[in-house]
């Protein structure tokens, strides 16, 4: 024990000799330092039993005395024994002694002793410039300026430099601070470069997601949709070209989408956005005889022609409201010059999260309710209120990842065709066509959907029923498999209470 | 019946054509990498070939004088998806010496063990020395019982990463990501499963 003891003891001088000796300032050194052609009286290794260096790096040690100093020459023998001993650095102090000799002692400490060095490798090094890029140095205090040049002619410290990084996100609000290092133009010194940029981090308020897809459904053929978002980080525009969706609604609609977005609007929590879609709808015949047969459902239409400002307020970067307008010109089908208002206002409010506890797992969660409401403000023609509320869960660990999903949706008073819910398609009630669950919609609905996925394979089981009010809620089920491959999946799904077996596939890419 | 028939097969060939072309345009991925599994000692030790994780951004941290912080899990498995047998968590510092040119590499936590003056292929393999398993631990599988093992590392940073979303040049890579809305690559990290291995005799 006493051994030991001692041996700690030993270790820590000689790591504390090897911090000052690699602490000492270049222009101090320069006093004391050998200067380059005095004739080299001894060499010593200091830290380090001169045995567990190889024969040939310790000949070539003794060679040096007699020799005259070249600083290269030491250089080159210090990395040798760092090369030998990975474990250790090594700095050389040539001291100067009188009648133009000189000392050489490389002296050896463990990286694991020095707590700067573990951080940071480059904490050897002499700071010999520093400099703030991205701002004016007027934008920085004098007093911090003077601090950051204290760093010059020192060793690197990591702790330091990190204070001195939090010093100057804090004189500049809204900034982030990414420090650099580089090499310095003489051996062993190097450049310090604090570059500062904009702010980053968890967006308050995210852009609408992209609608992109294009997706191949066996019962209802083709939906295209592009979104082709421009702008920068808090500012975007986004066109959208839509072909021949029947994805989202029992309408089968063609047309453009113009999106303008602004999710920083004097601060990060408030966002503005505006849509303007020009859509055409095209009906199916099973859609149309549903109709047929229960005209009250609604008027079926030739265009489609939507305004929908917003306003999105952000509590924290999980938690916003959002409240709006949505004003929609219906031009009937039958008779081009009768035109419907469908004018309401829109609220919502919606929950993200995303907890990563354990490496290689992570969960997700997303909530969200909205309302809609028409209000002759608006110069509604109809007179209805929509909810929808929707609940998401995602749990990943490693290759396995399970999905779970609730919806539920209810529309009181006459909506028009688009506001009503459908099920049966790539992303809902795999298995099932809406044409076949619903043609004409309806103004409930209630969806959950689990699915578990390995890798690229998944299984997953809906349940879902799509009804009018007052006619009797069938419950569909559906199961089946997929693959997913990045943006491209493959599923097939199977309804389970149909009254034949007939498979759906689903497949396409989405992003 | 035969024409329901013909409709069906027209159908299923229509389908088929579309998962072609689909398929086709979407490059496979997850090409499978060869784990080898030995006894050093009384430690289990794995070599996975091919498996690198100093590379992309965090290799370009690393030249930029930054050190980053790197979490391992090993885990081993009765069967592919469990139960865990056995684990090991182990945190590494990295830096890049910047006139060396070699990595430095760092235990976290307890030990105080540091090496440097390595190549990113020396400093990969020494992390991974470190993850060995005593046999010990595994020895409620039985010896002859077949098991996979699990390898998941992710890289924490210290400092902020540039913003990819920032204003910045027009080019090919922000383009890409504004269309798919790619998450930004803060902490670069991935994972590998394989087996079944056998305990060498």
């Amino acid at each position: 024990m006493q051994r030991g003891f001692c041996h700690g003891l030993l270790g820590l001088l000689v790591a504390v000799a090897v911090h000052l000796a690699l602490s000492f300032p270049v222009a101090h050194a320069q006093g004391t330092d050998a200067l380059d052609g005095a004739i080299i009286q001894s060499a010593e290794v200091s830290g380090l039993a001169v045995d567990q260096l190889s024969p040939d790096l310790r000949d070539d040690i003794d060679a040096l005395v007699g020799a005259p100093l070249h600083r290269e020459r030491v250089d080159v023998l210090a990395t040798r024994i760092e090369a030998e001993h990975p474990e250790f650095v090594v700095a050389v102090r040539p001291i100067a002694l009188p009648d133009g000799e000189s000392r050489v002692i490389f002296l050896v400490a463990r990286i694991s002793d020095d707590r700067d060095l573990v951080s940071n490798i480059n904490a050897r090094y002499t700071v010999e410039s520093v400099e703030i890029s991205g701002v004016p140095d007027t934008d920085v205090s004098r007093a911090l300026r003077e601090d950051l040049q204290g760093l010059v002619g020192e060793r690197l410290d990591p702790d330091e430099a990190e204070r001195l990084d939090d010093r100057l996100e804090a004189e500049l609000p809204g900034r982030d601070v990414r420090r650099r290092i580089a090499r310095g133009s003489r051996s062993g010194q190097i450049h310090v470069v604090f570059e500062v940029g904009e702010a980053r981090g968890a967006a308050w308020i995210d852009f609408a997601p992209s609608r992109s897809m294009w997706v191949y459904h066996s019962e209802l053929a083709w939906s295209g949709t592009l979104d082709l978002p421009m702008g920068t980080r808090n500012h975007r525009l986004t066109v959208g070209l839509v072909v021949d969706d029947k994805e989202e609604l029992i309408e089968e609609y063609t047309g453009y989408r113009v999106r303008l977005e602004s999710r920083k609007v004097v601060t990060e929590r408030v966002g503005l956005s505006l849509e303007f879609a020009d859509l055409r709808p095209s009906w199916q015949r099973s859609t149309l005889s549903a109709l047929g047969t229960n005209p009250g459902i609604g008027e079926i239409y030739q265009n489609r022609r939507t305004v929908e400002p917003a306003v999105t307020f952000a509590f924290s970067p999980q938690l916003r409201v959002r409240g709006g307008a949505s004003v929609t010109e219906l031009e009937s089908l039958f008779q081009p010059q009768d035109l419907q208002i469908a004018g309401t206002v829109v609220a919502s409010i919606g929950f993200d999260q995303t907890w990563n506890r354990e490496l290689g797992s992570t969960h997700d969660v997303h909530a969200s309710y909205e309302v809609r409401t028409s209000t002759t403000a608006l110069d509604s023609d109809l007179d209805y209120t929509r909810q929808l509320g929707e609940a998401r869960y995602q749990f990943q660990s490693g290759r396995n990842l399970v999905m779970a999903r609730v919806s539920f949706g209810r529309i009181g008073g006459a909506a028009p065709l688009f506001e009503r819910f459908s099920l049966g398609n790539a992303s809902t009630l795999r298995g099932w066509s809406k044409f076949d669950v619903a043609p004409a919609g309806g103004n409930r609905m209630v969806y959950q959907s689990l699915e578990y996925r390995h890798r690229q394979l998944a299984f997953f089981f809906d349940a879902g029923s799509v009804w009018d009010q007052g006619t009797d809620a069938q419950v569909r089920l559906s199961t089946g498999v997929g693959f997913h491959s990045d943006n491209f999946f493959l599923t097939v799904g199977l309804p389970l209470n149909a009254d034949g077996v007939d498979a759906q596939f689903m497949t396409g890419v989405s992003w | 019946v035969i024409g329901t028939m013909a409709r069906n097969t027209y159908r299923y060939c229509r389908v088929g054509f579309v998962v072609i072309l689909l398929v086709g345009s979407n490059p496979a991925r997850g090409v499978g990498q060869s784990v080898t599994v030995d006894v050093v000692g009384d430690a289990v030790r794995i070599r996975p070939a091919g498996f690198r994780f100093i590379e992309g951004t965090a290799l370009e941290r690393l030249r930029d004088g930054r050190s980053l912080q790197v979490d391992f899990e090993l885990a081993v498995l009765a069967d592919p998806d469990g139960p865990v047998v056995s684990e090991r968590r182990q945190s590494f510092n990295l830096s890049y010496d910047l006139w060396e040119e070699r990595f430095s590499v760092s235990l976290i936590g307890t030990s105080s063990r540091a090496i440097s003056h390595l190549v990113s292929a020396d400093a990969e393999a020494w992390c991974l020395d470190q993850l060995m398993l005593p046999v010990a631990a595994l020895g409620r599988l039985g010896r002859d019982e077949p098991f996979w093992i699990r390898l998941a590392y992710r890289f924490h940073d210290t400092e902020p990463a540039p913003d990819p979303d920032d204003d910045g040049p027009f080019t090919l890579r922000s383009l890409i990501d504004m269309l798919s809305r790619r998450a930004p690559d803060d902490e670069p990290g991935d994972s590998l499963d394989a087996g079944p291995f056998h305990l060498p005799n």
